[in-house]
């Protein structure tokens, strides 16, 4: 085992401690919105009606139809428990494709690896194309 | 199902999941099932709160610096595509043979955890070029030996195509498969213990997303269900991390040997019985 007793801060590169802190803050603040929106959602529910039973399906529609719904109702201002359950699991499942995404422009134009441009971007397409799926 | 049910058994499934290193998936759909729920509804709103659990934990671990993003990011080409595939292959397969491929994931787990014996990390013995092209090679500070760990990651051309079949069983079970990825990552790639263990979370929430995307074109997520499971298995997991740090190694290791023997077993036999 290679070892030194080098402190964190000083074997670290700028451009490392710039790549790590913006996947891990992008991670945070997906999961920690999500679940704050499903909460919203599931009190307001509670207090509405009495009950966290929801009875709608998002049959028929791929993520970004879903994601596309959502942000028509979020825009004409239709607030409802249910909007904030969509916005809760839509901005979950948006998560680990915006963390690719902001992962394909860091590797193009901040650290120029073409090679890692082009494997996240194989991802993101990949990702993409599933979230297309019908 | 009512909302209060399957809070509960999130939060437990989330607790144990978290304990255990294993995820909540393995647990949560076995017990989802034993409620009434369909095992092809069940592995689809278990892969959605895959995704929180995951990139919650990645998070930290990212933040920490402690995850090889380079390794992570080349391997999820190869789970993303086995995920989509494993989806997809549930979607026609029939719920009998879904028990039992469960039921087996379960039973090599709890014999993998049962023969795991603690050795010390081994630095492989030379990076091949292909690694080398890929810049496998990382550092890391671990706090508990107060050294920086340097490692070199080796074997890209094997540990590629076996994290398509570890990408395969997560979007096929909807789980996290971690355990499965941990395993390439250390006797394959050669990446020391907390590496594995970190960049497999970051890997299995776009794999999980990749999975979910498949159930729902297919009309199988439902919000009113997902979303209690996803509240549920992630107050489970912050509470279980918590407690982790009290409880020692073995403690756990005893308690989770159990769970997965029974629910294995119980698995297969509900199989072979017919669901």
């Amino acid at each position: 085992m290679q070892v030194s007793s080098h402190p964190p801060e000083k074997a670290q590169s700028d451009h490392h401690f710039d790549m790590e802190s913006l996947v891990g803050h992008i991670l945070l603040a997906g999961v920690l919105l999500s679940v704050t929106l499903l909460t919203v959602g599931f009190v307001w529910r509670w207090a509405r009606v009495g009950n966290l039973r929801f009875e709608h399906s998002i049959a028929g529609m791929n993520f970004f139809e879903f994601i596309l719904s959502t942000l028509q109702q979020t825009a004409s201002q239709a607030f409802r428990p249910r909007l904030f359950l969509n916005m809760g699991m839509g901005i979950l499942m948006l998560t680990p494709f915006v963390r690719v995404l902001a992962s394909v422009f860091y590797f193009a134009f901040v650290e120029h690896n073409w090679k890692y441009t082009l494997f996240t971007g194989f991802v993101l397409s990949v990702l993409t194309y599933s979230l297309f799926l019908r | 199902m009512p909302f209060h049910i399957l809070f509960l058994v999130s939060i437990v499934a989330g607790f144990i999941g978290a304990l255990s290193g294993m995820g909540g998936g393995v647990i949560l759909i076995p017990v989802l099932t034993l409620f009434g729920m369909d095992i092809k509804y069940a592995i689809a709103v278990s892969i959605v709160s895959v995704i929180a659990t995951s990139s919650g934990s990645a998070s930290a671990y990212v933040r920490d610096r402690i995850t090889s993003l380079k390794v992570g990011m080349f391997l999820e080409m190869f789970t993303i595509v086995g995920a989509l595939a494993g989806a997809a292959i549930t979607l026609v397969s029939g719920r009998r043979i879904l028990f039992i491929l469960f039921g087996i994931v379960l039973l090599s787990s709890w014999f993998a955890l049962f023969r795991q014996k603690n050795e010390d990390w081994r630095q492989a013995s030379h990076q091949d070029i292909f690694s080398r092209w890929l810049e496998l090679e990382g550092s890391y500070y671990d706090r508990s030996v107060r050294q920086r760990i340097v490692y070199q990651g080796a074997r890209a051309y094997l540990g590629g195509p076996l994290m398509f079949g570890a990408g395969l069983i997560a979007g096929l079970l909807g789980i996290g498969a971690g355990a499965l990825k941990v395993l390439i990552h250390d006797l394959v790639m050669g990446l020391p213990p907390k590496v594995s263990t970190t960049t497999s979370n970051l890997i299995i929430g776009v794999t999980a997303l990749a999975g979910t995307s498949v159930y729902l074109a297919a009309g199988m997520i439902d919000p009113g269900l997902a979303g209690p499971v996803i509240l549920g298995v992630v107050s489970g997991a912050f509470m279980g991390t918590r407690l982790l740090v009290r409880l020692t190694n073995l403690a756990v290791r005893r308690i989770f040997l159990w769970v997965l023997l029974v629910l294995g077993v119980e698995m297969i036999f509900r199989g072979i019985r017919g669901g």
